[in-house]
């Protein structure tokens, strides 16, 4: 099993903002993102997929060899937070993803990748 | 409906709305920065999640700059998004997306856009599929 425990920092965050483009203010301005009723700034949910897309590529061999990826957003990661990114090895071409935080939540459902077989 | 995503009266939501092609050339410094603020290590080539910014990237502000689409920026979240691959993108081509909302739905309150990117390289074969589902709340 390929695996990475990464925590979230708000610096991460905002080199994320920095290298996608992505520098909508939820992630990172605190007051920004109360405003809109969140606890704070929170992390890309495209961040966390990158991430996954990393442990996935070693299961499958090379981040090359991956042909899709898909997952849902389903619950918010904030500065502080670690999230342990998993990927069983390949089974006919599927990889079984999950991103769960430090209270055992899934942060990111329905997780998979497919691969070369 | 046409290349320039003109709607006729009356449409109700996005849906069927497609927008011009966007051309983004990959480059070495930027994919670096990407590799770094993900984890992944620069010298294994494009990560393939960098179809966020090639892709996705590139289509989404038309959709979210579009007037008639009416996206509440500040109301929405990234609800699921699928990447799929012909292949790996490599630094120094330059690709070509087209964004199209796919379905744009409303429920209690809440709205949901499907919004799909067809990326093709150089030579118009294709190279990545983004769809994007965005929940607009109320």
């Amino acid at each position: 099993m390929s695996e990475r425990s990464v925590t979230f920092t708000s610096d991460r965050i905002a080199a994320y903002a920095e290298a996608s483009g992505d520098r909508n203010p939820i992630h990172l301005d605190e007051d920004f993102a109360r405003s809109v009723g969140l606890p704070g700034v929170i992390a890309h949910g495209l961040l966390q997929m990158g991430i996954l897309a990393v442990v996935a590529g070693e299961a499958a061999g090379g981040a090359g060899r991956l042909r899709r990826l898909s997952c849902r957003f389903a619950g918010m990661v904030v500065p502080g937070d670690t999230v342990t990114f998993t990927a069983d090895p390949p089974l006919e071409g599927r990889i079984e993803l999950k991103a769960m935080n430090q209270r055992g939540e899934a942060v990111l459902t329905k997780a998979m990748a497919e691969c070369d077989r | 409906m046409s290349a320039t995503g003109e709607v006729g009266a009356g449409s109700v939501g996005a849906a069927g709305k497609d927008y011009p092609p966007v051309t983004f050339a990959i480059e070495a410094a930027g994919v670096a920065a990407f590799a770094n603020a993900i984890g992944a290590d620069p010298a294994t080539g494009v990560p393939p999640t960098f179809a966020a910014v090639y892709s996705l990237g590139a289509t989404a502000p038309q959709l979210f700059g579009d007037a008639e689409a009416a996206i509440d920026f500040g109301k929405l979240l990234h609800a699921e998004q699928e990447f799929a691959w012909e292949r790996q993108a490599q630094v120094g081509e330059s690709v070509t997306s087209r964004g199209r909302v796919t379905t744009d739905v409303s429920r209690r309150g809440i709205r949901m856009v499907t919004f799909e990117t067809q990326t093709v390289d150089s030579r118009a074969k294709p190279l990545c599929r983004s769809r994007a589902l965005f929940v607009i709340r109320a």
